[in-house]
């Protein structure tokens, strides 16, 4: 590496990326931050209520429904596709035929267009043409059948199990390359000794890949923080906001509630809590990113 | 003497490798049984769709689960036609491919001098660049919208194009940065002592140097522009400028009791990607999970 010694042409390289990620990612925070302070329909003018917005938030049941939605989103992806994802790594992790046509349909769903995903599983949910529950008539569990999406009370599993659907096989491709990287001098001498395949995962393959389960795990946090398209287009956060997560909450109060202060106040909100969120969760397990 | 003690104990190791082998076959015959579960767990709701939208409404009804008596295209013909999809089509190639070239060739830029230099600030500014990638999108649609507003480009290409570059500029240096950390300082010396100037090492010599990483980038780019949906919902109402996602999803919400059709609509958009993945696999599995292998 050089010293510089013309630092206008150090700027002249930076200061396109620098304006565009400046003025279209993190100015529009603060822009969000101000009007969360206002009330505003988008076309009469503002007016500043300090912080009542974030007060109607607080006392908002909706806001907190969305909250523990969310929560439950990232419960469902942390305990649901982590722990498959790695259960299916490490039985793929040996010398099986056909393992590279395993791994290509374990990712495919990864690649797949959210908005195309949460169609299909609109479709497969559907109470009458859907493919559920034509399945469990067909064998004979017609008793079991439901208005998936249409009930408040089955809605938001139904949309946890795509949710978890759709990223198991990234949880599980991580880990299969993780495990790939794992010396076989180690599992041998640890055969050698006699260890059996159990005794194996626990002391030589997990504490192995340690790291980037805990990476995964963040990964998993901040990614399933992001849910929007997926509930939008299976539900649009009903039946009776039962599937709602704040970033739809914020939306359809936004756009179609016309309150742009209010809709600020919760982006505000989500940044806040994804940020904190992911904060602990790197202090927590100390995972050290390169 | 010593035969007749040998006897029963070869007896015994044979039989307890018969039943060691036995295990193994067992064993071996689960782990099939729980892939093969995990596949068509994975893969059947995509075969269902794209087999459905190859029937009638009427076949779709008495025969919801396998392939179709007779394989029609109508769904694909009134799918291409009243939703519009060779427009989304255009629209989604286009944003995307405009968004990925700046991202890709202003992120370089910013990765050459922060990995090739020293200078005041410059861990700040990687820093900065990097922890956008903690950023959730949609904590941005409110003042996006009002900002796009302001600018005078709602309703244009640029209100997509803009933030799709902002938001993935952050894995772009991120990716590229690391790689080009790993090139020995030498690289660039000669070039220095002929006098070369700094752009013109970045172009010709880092630039080629980077093309894997260059690849990588430019896939997960070009995924996460062609995948986007709220953006475009909220930035674009026109509906000749929407892009797939946006126009799937009305096109789905329009035709919601003809399933075939909304089926060949999604049929039309997944084989693609479908084609696309399976030629690209490597690279694409790459860049979507290096991040957290290496990280």
């Amino acid at each position: 590496m050089h010293l510089l010694r013309s630092p206008w042409k150090i700027g002249l390289g930076l200061v396109l990326p620098l304006i565009i990620y400046m003025v279209f990612g993190i100015i529009p925070i603060f822009i969000s931050f101000y009007y969360s302070f206002m009330a505003w329909d988008g076309f009469s003018a503002m007016s500043f209520v300090g912080i009542e917005n974030y007060i109607t938030a607080f006392q908002d049941s909706t806001f907190w429904l969305s909250l523990r939605n969310n929560i439950l989103v990232v419960l469902a992806s942390v305990l649901g596709q982590i722990p498959i994802g790695l259960g299916l790594a490490l039985l793929l992790n040996r010398k099986i035929k056909g393992a590279k046509f395993f791994r290509t349909i374990g990712f495919l769903p990864v690649v797949i267009s959210t908005v195309v995903i949460s169609i299909t599983w609109r479709m497969i949910y559907n109470s009458e043409q859907g493919l559920l529950n034509n399945l469990l008539e067909t064998t004979g569990l017609g008793f079991l059948q439901q208005n998936w999406l249409g009930d408040p009370d089955s809605a938001i599993f139904a949309i946890l199990i795509t949710i978890v659907w759709q990223f198991v096989g990234l949880y599980f491709i991580i880990f299969l390359s993780a495990l790939q990287t794992i010396p076989k001098e180690l599992l041998e001498a640890a055969e050698l000794d006699g260890a059996g395949e159990w005794h194996k995962i626990v002391h030589i393959t997990l504490p192995s890949i340690r790291n980037v389960i805990l990476v995964a795990i963040v990964l998993c946090i901040s990614g399933s923080l992001k849910t929007f398209d997926l509930i939008y287009v299976m539900t649009q956060g009903g039946p009776a906001h039962s599937t709602e997560v704040m970033a739809t909450y914020m939306y359809s109060e936004t756009f179609e509630g016309l309150s742009y202060g209010y809709g600020s106040a919760l982006s505000i909100l989500i940044l806040v809590f994804s940020l904190i969120l992911i904060l602990i969760t790197t202090k927590v397990m100390g995972v050290k990113r390169t | 003497m010593m035969g007749n003690k040998a006897e029963p104990r070869e007896a015994a190791t044979v039989d307890r490798d018969a039943v060691a082998k036995t295990k193994r076959k067992l064993r071996r015959t689960l782990v099939y049984i729980i892939l093969i579960l995990f596949t068509i767990v994975n893969a059947y709701p995509i075969f269902w769709m794209i087999m459905n939208a190859f029937k009638t409404s009427q076949d779709f009804s008495l025969n919801p689960f396998g392939l179709p008596a007779n394989w029609v295209f109508e769904n694909f013909q009134d799918a291409w036609v009243t939703a519009n999809i060779g427009t989304f089509f255009f629209n989604s190639v286009l944003v995307g491919a405009v968004a990925v070239l700046i991202s890709i060739f202003s992120g370089a830029l910013a990765a050459y001098f922060l990995s090739r230099f020293e200078f005041r600030g410059k861990k700040f500014i990687y820093g900065f660049l990097v922890i956008g990638l903690l950023i959730p999108i949609h904590a941005t649609l409110v003042p996006m919208y009002i900002l796009m507003q302001n600018l005078g480009i709602l309703n244009t290409y640029w209100a997509l194009i803009f933030p799709y570059v902002a938001f993935n500029l952050p894995i772009t240096v991120f990716l590229l940065t690391s790689f080009m950390s790993s090139f020995p300082k030498e690289m660039e010396e000669s070039a220095i002592m002929d006098g070369c100037g700094v752009f013109r090492i970045f172009w010709s010599i880092i630039l080629p140097m980077t093309r894997p990483a260059i690849a990588t980038a430019v896939i997960i780019n070009f995924i996460n522009n062609w995948n986007e949906f709220a953006f475009a919902l909220v930035l674009i109402s026109d509906e000749a400028l929407q892009t797939l996602p946006l126009g799937l999803a009305n096109f789905a919400g329009a035709y919601t009791t003809n399933y075939p059709a909304q089926m060949a609509g999604l049929t039309l958009v997944l084989v693609p990607t479908i084609i696309f993945y399976l030629l690209m696999e490597k690279q694409i599995v790459e860049g979507m999970t290096q991040g957290a292998v290496k990280g």
